[in-house]
């Protein structure tokens, strides 16, 4: 690639202010000289010009107050999520520590056996199985009756 | 030394309104909005080429803002910031609905005369700016979105490469030739359609 070609590419980006200034200098040094580099770097920095003079879309009237009001109702409901996590953590965390304590007493009253069908229910093993199925149960029952109030306040 | 007195002081504003976001308080996006939304609102309506869906972007923008408040790195620059947000958001709304690669081209249309700002030596030089805007948003809405984005980062915000290169997520070297090839092809278009803006 010559020189006049070479500078002939730089000609868009020296319109575009993107040119460093030795880059810069090289292209106005070929232009003095150069008519067609000349006039295409005249044509180029209309265009920059006519970009920089775009008509305008304006932000539409209340656009500021309706961003305003989402990100509050987003924030309302991003807390509410937060605090429900908390509270099924702690229902959770509560659940396990009952659980315990009330096997801790369970074996203190059975002396540690208490057998119904061949399985000694107080059994660590036993107890803590019981205590996921029971567990399991009754949140399944809870979220569905937590659903049907839901759709209910919804139809009302 | 105003200048510098005046940035420091609008560095200021922008770190307090940060600090009072990070503490979760959704009154301090009321001035970033404010400051913030012509630009931004500009940008989206450059990027999607439809108002409504450019404010719902320009809603999502700031929720992401928002959420994402906890992790902004105080040394970046705030602005490339949040129009990388937006930019990101523009972009996989045009990948989710319109299905096209983002090297493809969109529906063209035309600027609205209603949008014409007010302004202009004379009138005469007002119809001529005028003319040659509506010729060249014309081209622009017909180009790709990545050379959209550069044309409207740089002649618009007046972004310098560093921070298109922040905004686009790509090497400088990314943005020049991205700049280089949206200007061949928006005066290639122009000079197709048998007009000129000289």
């Amino acid at each position: 690639m010559n020189e006049h070609e070479s500078v002939r590419a730089m000609l868009p980006l020296a319109a575009a202010g993107l040119l460093g200034p030795g880059e810069l200098r090289r292209v106005e040094e070929h232009a003095r000289m150069c008519e067609l580099c000349r006039t295409d770097l005249e044509t180029w920095s209309a265009y920059a010009q006519g970009l920089r003079k775009l008509p305008q879309p304006s932000a539409p009237a209340g656009l500021m107050e309706r961003t305003r009001a989402r990100i509050i109702q987003q924030h309302a409901v991003a807390a509410g999520r937060r605090r429900q996590s908390w509270l099924l953590g702690a229902l959770v965390a509560f659940g396990w520590m009952s659980s315990l304590a009330f096997w801790g007493v369970a074996r203190a009253l059975t002396g540690g056996v208490f057998t119904v069908m061949g399985v000694n229910w107080v059994n660590g093993v036993a107890w803590s199985l019981g205590s996921t199925v029971l567990a399991w149960t009754t949140a399944a029952a809870a979220a569905i009756m937590l659903g049907r109030s839901r759709e209910m306040r919804r139809f009302l | 030394m105003i200048l510098a007195a005046a940035m420091s002081l609008e560095g200021f504003t922008g770190d307090r309104e940060i600090a009072r976001l990070r503490k979760g308080d959704p009154d301090a996006i009321t001035d970033l909005v404010g400051r913030y939304q012509h630009r931004l609102y500009r940008f989206l309506v450059r990027m999607v080429g439809d108002p409504a869906t450019a404010e719902d972007l320009f809603q999502q923008t700031w929720i992401r803002l928002m959420e994402k408040i906890g992790s902004y790195d105080a040394r970046r620059n705030f602005e490339a910031w949040l129009f990388a947000i937006a930019r990101n958001l523009a972009i996989d709304h045009l990948r989710r609905c319109r299905g096209i690669s983002l090297d493809e081209l969109d529906d063209s249309g035309q600027a609205p005369v209603e949008r014409l700002v007010a302004g202009g030596p004379d009138v005469l030089s007002q119809l001529l700016d005028f003319e040659r805007g509506a010729l060249l948003a014309a081209a622009i809405e017909e180009l790709p979105a990545i050379h959209r984005e550069v044309l409207t980062l740089r002649f618009e915000e007046d972004m310098k490469l560093e921070q298109i290169a922040e905004v686009a997520g790509v090497p400088l070297s990314t943005v020049k030739s991205r700049l280089h090839r949206a200007l061949e092809s928006l005066r290639t278009r122009i000079e197709a359609s048998g007009k000129g803006i000289l």
